[in-house]
């Protein structure tokens, strides 16, 4: 298992994953505060999605994920995602990924 | 963490020696203990109330972990027997959150994971103060700006992949 090291790529990826097999798969943020570290991890207990940050900057990319995954968990994996908010940075690629991979 | 001093009489015996042992407060709260296991599912309010005062315990030392997953909350044979009677099977969203030695979870709708998104997210803007700002200090902090000083550094690859 190794770490992604871009962000869109990382955010790509897990969105697929999880759309893939959505009964399956988790996402976990650890945040350690004493050493300012976050690690995000998507997985479907076969394939493994890291990253790894200590910038603040990404911990507001975190968010929007955080939130595509809340409305992807809540709502269904079929929903569309490319308004929820803060969807700038990866535009409605991964969604057509994702679709064309489920089917 | 079972803080009175009254022997409750419900517990298994084991649990009675853990209490009398000689070691510190401290040290009684580093190891696993038996609630590591059980799993207190909550509220979402509550739950965020109990993730706050776990992002504040663990300033010196320790993680938090939240995760995020698809679950319709039924053992994998009620669900079968519910598949096989052509029954729909509702999924919501669980989330957990464990310091590694307490987990509390609680699980959302399609109604409430807005409200809890938002709580959530200010919640973790609050807390997780440790990151590292960015160096460059020449712009002001209007809207924080990130994305065009991002854009230049690292160009979007989309199409590589």
């Amino acid at each position: 298992m190794v770490y992604i090291s871009s962000w869109d790529e990382f955010a790509e990826r897990s969105i697929q994953l999880f759309r893939a097999d959505p009964q399956s798969s988790r996402y976990v943020m650890k945040y350690r505060h004493c050493d300012g570290k976050l690690v995000l991890k998507v997985t479907d207990n076969r394939e493994c999605l890291k990253f790894k940050t200590d910038q603040a900057q990404d911990a507001r990319k975190m968010e929007k994920l955080n939130n595509i995954f809340f409305t992807l968990m809540a709502r269904g994996p079929d929903v569309d995602i490319s308004e929820v908010s803060g969807k700038e940075q990866s535009e409605a690629q991964p969604t057509k990924k994702g679709r064309g991979r489920k089917q | 963490m079972v803080g009175s001093l009254a022997q409750p009489t419900h517990l298994p015996p084991y649990f009675k020696l853990r209490k009398v042992s000689s070691k510190s407060a401290r040290e009684r709260e580093r190891e696993p203990s038996l609630f590591a296991f059980a799993m207190v599912l909550l509220q979402p309010d509550p739950f965020l109330n109990e993730l706050t005062s776990m992002y504040e315990r663990t300033t010196e030392r320790g993680s938090v972990w939240v995760t995020l997953k698809r679950s319709s909350m039924k053992s994998k044979a009620k669900r079968n027997k519910m598949t096989s009677a052509g029954e729909t099977i509702e999924y919501r969203c669980l989330v957990r959150a464990t310091d590694g030695k307490k987990t509390i979870s609680t699980v959302l709708s399609a109604k409430d994971h807005l409200r809890f998104q938002a709580s959530y997210a200010t919640i973790l803007k609050a807390h997780m103060s440790a990151l590292k700002k960015r160096e460059r200090r020449d712009k002001k902090k209007a809207g924080d700006g990130q994305t065009k000083q991002e854009d230049l550094k690292k160009p979007p690859k989309k199409s590589s992949s």
